[in-house]
């Protein structure tokens, strides 16, 4: 089976944010690691392509992502305080769409840095 | 949302209204000008007709030189939430994102800020290439305006390098890579040479003298060399040069000795108010800007900006970080300061220019000086170096005091008496015209940018215009465009954002050997903590992407 | 007064970890960026540079420190206090001193050392900023920092935790002018530490819904402020159904980080780097299920704030 190789790879573990990483990978899961430290090989080895859990899930049953898009829509408008928080394990294309939904529905929005 | 920009062939029509196109020669005239598609045209048949009788019609605003987005405005914004939190605040509306404005206002608050005092098109002038791809991400999110980028290259320490080693060929071929690497349009140099030695706590004050840690590498060969690469490489605008010395009383001598190394090659002097002034130290502080501006007179291959100071609070933000220690001990206010390895650095302090300080008074007063003494307006821009002299929303009043010597002479009277004696600016009668001030603020700093398409309303030119209603206060006038138009919109109307799109990013592509990676990459292992193959900007990531081309 | 790590690289001929495990935390901080590395001015690495660890307790890192100061928990704030007195060589109190749980002679010594530095850096870790003293403590290294360059090049770095956190103040602080704890409720955007910061909120029972984005607060919050989100409506997207998925109404699995997401993060030193994924993941970005959300709610009847006077465009 031939492996991708993926040069110049960022691990997004720690702070430090390395960019040197050279990934091999099957289809399914991350099988090296060049140059990540311990706790790099092990975040990235963590993380596979198998489908292990539900696309998403509401009250705890599976959903689709469509009505749980339109569930957190409503709960998120229909509050008067909705927070978002968190944002740190997530890109910044994604923490940018996330302040422009927290504009949207009026909410207050925070980091781990608060903490 | 600002995300979307609404894209349309919106035909419009402004009839009535007197024009100032003073690249057609055009003062004043009451004449239509027409729109199609988001360009200028000859004629339109149907569309909407604005009836703009009473006002006056300019091409949209272009600022030279301000500092809206990047790491170091960024930066700042993290140091002053007492500044935010006294600011303007920008609602959440249906078709505006929320914001907040002052000193460094949020992304979303600057578009709508520029594009509500009619200017369209932005420079932003200070770009580290390590850092390029955030500031990208900063303008992409900056709506309204059109913008272009200046890369700091003045203490890059790979071209500083190649110059103590006489490889100017090189060195060439790396600033062209550079310029493609970071998607930018122009090429900076800010106090060079002394944000290098400012790594090791070093600044470079003489001209002729080498730079801390180099032998044959002084501030002067680096203006020469950097001048000649960008005339070289054909950049549609010159070198933009930040010169040493910045603020500090008798820079004049450094100055005029600056301007002289440049004689042969083009160069544009930005924010030049803080390299005019005379004395040996702040108690002899003066102005000097009659020298300067008799040396620029007579030297056609220069243009400027003011870099013109108003009372009140700003946030001095500057990759010439040496300066900004200085001031931080001066003061003793906030101060940050950010190296950033082998380009440059920046650094931060708030700051508060006083009417009754005997230096802030002084620079107040050069500022407009300058802007009065130099004969040639398509020369000398409108600027403030945003938002280190002042904020850019307030233009207007520096517009204000150009067009009315009465206004002027009123505020120098309440200048502290001893400054009346270091300038010159009560014996200046000269008032601005409308025509005048449409080159300082838009057909002269389009033409120094090398922006074709901008500062004009020539047919195929883009249809950014502000209308104003005319009005003997200057102040007023300016602060409030009846109408502004984007690429053929219109964007605000009495002072509401009406309409939300997004503007384009100009980027240019100068020729390189390809070769020349194989001479970085080690260099750049060595020297560096990231990837060389993760320097470069994608060119997906440059939002509203427009190559201009280089002649 | 900070700058990007390649500056330590290259030019740090003295550096101090304070209150921070670099060896086992951030592992490769020493190798690729600092300690160990050879750069441009540094260029027999390790041998070019003195290292001092202050910390309350021996850690692994201890072993690569030149100089280990072990110092009481909870006097950082003093430490700092004691340092930028002896700079400027301003007299200290000895009870002070004492009560550091380091003597005075080796603070003078460490003094001179940071003196005789051409290029002096300091690390700052959690156990600086999030111990008493908190963000005093971090602005406190700040002005020692400032202050030493009053004799010779000094910055001052927070080692900062969580992968892409650094990105997040980045973002918010661009878009809305505060780095975190950003309350948009009145349409603009407002800032207290302490007011808007979601342990506080949650404690207080503030919220009336929660969208927890890249965290697992159900598993690291103190418990009044899980047990609130479990009586709100919390909606979770992570790549695993974490502790919080389970208390939350909506989960929705999306693609990870870095691993089969591609984007932006950004460095400790507000560096950005490109993303490059390595697996195709079967899950949706996290980037586009809220774009999807953002989306969805556009599609209701708008929330507008009242203009309430404050207002000004």
């Amino acid at each position: 089976m031939t492996l991708t190789i993926v040069k110049n790879a960022t691990c997004t573990f720690c702070g430090c944010v390395c960019d040197d990483i050279e990934l091999h990978a099957d289809e399914i899961r991350i099988v090296e690691t060049k140059r990540a430290c311990s706790l790099g090989e092990s975040w990235f080895k963590n993380h596979t392509a198998e489908h292990l859990y539900p696309d998403a899930l509401i009250d705890g049953h599976p959903a689709t992502v469509d009505d749980a898009v339109e569930a957190a829509a409503d709960y998120l408008l229909n509050a008067n305080m909705p927070l978002v928080y968190g944002m740190s394990n997530i890109t910044c294309e994604a923490q940018r769409e996330a302040v422009a939904l927290a504009e949207l529905i009026g909410g207050v929005v925070d980091s781990h840095t608060s903490l | 949302m600002g995300f979307v920009g609404l894209l349309g062939c919106v035909m419009l029509r402004i009839t009535g209204g007197k024009v100032y196109d003073p690249a057609n020669n055009i003062n004043g005239t009451i004449q239509d000008v027409c729109m199609d598609n988001g360009r200028i045209v000859a004629d339109v048949q149907g569309g909407r007709t604005i009836n703009a009788t009473g006002m006056v019609v300019f091409p949209g605003g272009v600022d030279i030189h301000t500092h809206v987005a990047g790491a170091a405005l960024n930066f700042a914004r993290a140091m002053t939430p007492e500044n935010q939190r006294a600011a303007a605040k920008f609602m959440h509306t249906k078709t505006t994102r929320a914001g907040i404005g002052g000193p460094t206002p949020t992304t979303f608050a600057t578009g709508y800020l520029y594009a509500g005092m009619g200017y369209t098109t932005v420079v932003e002038a200070a770009v580290p290439v390590l850092s390029a791809k955030h500031t990208h991400e900063e303008l992409r999110d900056t709506p309204i305006v059109d913008k272009a980028c200046c890369l700091l290259m003045a203490n890059n320490e790979i071209v500083m390098d190649l110059l103590e080693k006489g490889e100017t060929e090189r060195a060439k071929d790396v600033v062209a890579w550079l310029i493609w690497a970071a998607k930018v349009y122009g090429v900076k140099a800010v106090n060079p040479g002394g944000v290098t030695a400012w790594k090791w706590g070093k600044d470079a004050k003489q001209v002729h003298e080498p730079v801390h840690g180099y032998n044959k590498v002084t501030p002067g060969k680096i203006i020469a060399e950097l001048a000649k690469i960008v005339d070289e490489l054909g950049l549609p605008h010159p070198m933009h040069l930040h010169c040493n010395n910045l603020g500090a009383p008798g820079n004049v001598a450094t100055t005029l000795e600056t301007m002289k190394v440049l004689e042969g090659n083009r160069a544009h002097m930005a924010h030049l108010q803080f390299h005019a002034y005379g004395g040996d130290d702040w108690h002899t502080f003066r102005s000097e800007a009659t020298q300067i501006a008799d040396y620029f007179n007579k030297h056609k291959n220069l243009t400027c900006d003011a870099g013109a100071v108003l009372f009140g609070n700003a946030v001095t933000i500057t990759a010439d970080g040496p300066w900004q220690h200085l001031l931080y001990q001066l003061t003793g206010r906030k101060w940050g300061n950010l190296d950033v390895e082998n380009e440059t650095g920046c650094g931060i302090v708030p700051y508060t220019y006083k009417g009754s300080n005997l230096v802030n008074a002084v620079q107040w007063a050069v500022g407009l000086e300058l802007l009065l003494l130099i004969d040639d307006p398509w020369r000398v821009f409108l600027t403030t170096d945003h938002p280190n002299g002042a904020c850019f929303w307030r233009y207007p009043e520096i517009i204000h005091l150009l067009m009315n010597a009465d206004a002027r002479k009123e505020r120098v009277k309440k200048l502290p008496a001893k400054a009346l004696s270091r300038i010159v600016l009560a014996d200046l009668d000269r008032q601005y015209s409308l025509y005048e001030i449409a080159i300082i603020t838009s057909a002269g700093p389009a033409r120094a940018l090398g922006l074709t398409q901008k500062g004009h309303l020539s047919v195929g030119a883009d249809a950014d215009i502000a209308i104003y209603n005319q009005n003997p206060d200057g102040e007023h006038m300016f602060r409030y465009p009846r109408y502004v138009i984007k690429a053929g919109e219109i964007v605000v109307e009495e002072g509401d954002i009406k309409n939300v799109r997004d503007g384009h990013e100009f980027i240019v592509k100068p020729q390189y050997d390809p070769k020349i990676e194989d001479f970085l990459k080690p260099v750049f292992q060595q020297q560096y903590t990231m990837s060389f193959e993760n320097y470069p900007v994608e060119l997906e990531r440059v939002h509203g992407l427009q190559q201009v081309k280089i002649s | 007064m900070t700058c990007t790590l390649g500056e330590v690289k290259n030019r740090a001929d003295f550096m101090i970890y304070w209150g921070g495990n670099p060896a086992e935390c951030h592992p490769r901080h020493f190798t690729k960026y600092s300690l160990t590395q050879k750069g441009k001015f540094t260029p027999n690495g390790r041998k070019d540079r003195t290292m001092v660890l202050v910390d309350i307790r021996e850690t692994p890192s201890a072993k690569a420190a030149d100089v280990f100061l072990q110092i009481r928990p909870g006097k950082d704030f003093e430490l700092i206090g004691i340092l930028r007195a002896l700079i400027k060589n301003q007299r200290v109190n000895e009870a002070m001193v004492a009560e550091t749980g380091l003597p005075l002679s080796k603070l003078e010594e460490l003094v001179a050392m940071m003196k005789a530095a051409r290029f002096g850096v300091i690390f700052f870790g959690m156990g600086l900023s999030m111990t008493r003293g908190k963000h005093m403590n971090s602005a406190g290294v700040l002005m020692l920092a400032a202050e030493m360059n009053a004799f010779t090049k000094f910055v001052a770095m927070p080692m900062r935790g969580h992968g892409n956190v650094t990105g997040a103040d980045v973002v918010m602080r661009y878009t809305t002018g505060y780095p975190f704890g950003v309350n948009l409720c009145r349409g603009y955007p407002r800032f207290n530490p302490g007011e808007f910061s979601t342990v506080d909120l949650l404690v207080r029972g503030d919220n009336d819904a929660c969208l927890v984005l890249g965290a697992d607060p159900g598993a690291t919050m103190p418990q009044p402020a899980i047990d609130h989100l479990a009586r709100i409506p919390t909606i979770t997207l992570d790549p695993k159904v974490t502790h919080t998925s389970r208390l939350s109404r909506v989960h929705i699995t999306t693609a990870a980080t870095g691993i089969s997401a591609p984007g932006t993060a950004y460095r400790m030193d507000e560096i950005p780097l490109p993303l490059r994924p390595a697996l195709k993941s079967p899950y949706p970005t996290d980037e586009e299920v809220v774009r999807r959300i953002r989306e969805a709610v556009a599609r209701r009847p708008a929330w507008l704030p009242e203009r309430n006077g404050e207002m000004v465009v």
